[in-house]
């Protein structure tokens, strides 16, 4: 009973993850510019990526056909999901820095820049 | 119904979902206007990946493959830093 | 089933990847391309049950590669010339 319970609840992330993955594949293709697709870059990765290793995490642990190795499986997958819960929003936030000071990524529909006006009477460096 | 035929029904019908998301991102990382579009992409389709290789090891059967998930998520990190360096460092003159 | 249409799928969508890395003439662009291939070609060598040649071949192919091609063009110039 208590395995049904794991596969179900596991079974479950799995697919809000999956979810989560398309559409953020769709918000990737149809945002105008790169500091919009950020945000599709942030559904996909907690969204689309912790969640479904946890689940994974959970579902071999009720998994019983996968014999005595399923414990060895369900450890590996939720210190993936940590590490990858450390280390996502580090690189994203490096890649958006660097290409808001090179001016890498020029930003088409602009109402206001506050930060660029900023840097450029020299207030920030 | 037992556990491993539910199991694998499962995985079954969710693994086209993984597909056809990994085939839009690397739409996006082919034809991304800029550097850092790209990059995002190339990031977005290894964790995509991660998780699916995470799925095919319990469809295979063999847990012994779940020790790859690591490795990509920890490289993939590294090629955003490399990117994030060069860019900066081009605007700093150095 | 499923492992076959797999193989056939990672294999077929490297293909584009790697006419335009042949193509670009920005190589900062070239060796991102570069980085997509070897992500696909990895996951061939998993479906080939093969994670030991996998454990190496990310490291190689994303991390050491771009790397290093990345500090050479940092010391040389970026764009191609005709």
């Amino acid at each position: 009973m208590i395995s049904w319970i794991l596969v179900i609840i596991g079974e479950i992330l799995i697919a809000v993850g999956a979810i989560c993955d398309l559409i953020a594949a769709i918000g990737m293709n149809r945002f105008p510019n790169f500091f919009v697709r950020l945000h599709a870059l942030t559904v996909g990765t907690i969204g689309g990526a912790f969640v479904p290793l946890i689940g994974v995490a959970l579902l071999s642990l009720g998994a019983e056909f996968l014999g005595v190795y399923r414990f060895f499986m369900a450890g590996a997958s939720i210190v993936s999901a940590v590490l990858l819960l450390f280390l996502a929003p580090v690189g994203s936030h490096a890649i958006a820095r660097a290409a808001h000071r090179s001016k890498a990524a020029t930003v088409h529909p602009k109402v206001v820049d506050h930060l660029e006006e900023d840097r450029e009477r020299g207030v920030v460096v | 119904m037992e556990i491993e035929e539910h199991v694998m029904l499962f995985i079954t019908f969710i693994a086209p979902v993984f597909i056809a998301s990994i085939i839009l991102y690397l739409i996006r990382a082919l034809r991304g206007p800029t550097i850092p579009d790209m990059v995002i992409a190339v990031d977005a389709i290894s964790f995509d990946i991660a998780v699916f290789l995470a799925v095919l090891a319990v469809y295979f059967k063999s847990p012994i493959l779940i020790s790859c998930v690591i490795v990509l998520m920890l490289w993939a990190y590294a090629l955003d830093i490399y990117v994030a360096k060069y860019l900066e460092s081009k605007d700093m003159g150095g | 089933m499923l492992y076959y249409l797999l193989m056939a799928l990672s294999s077929l969508l490297s293909i584009p990847a790697i006419y335009l890395a042949v193509e670009e003439r920005d190589l900062v662009k070239a060796v991102i391309f570069s980085a997509v291939q070897s992500t696909l070609y990895a996951f061939l060598y998993y479906l080939l049950m093969a994670p030991d040649i996998f454990l190496t071949y990310i490291p190689v192919g994303v991390g050491l590669y771009t790397a290093l091609i990345l500090i050479l063009i940092k010391k040389t110039e970026r764009y191609e010339s005709d």
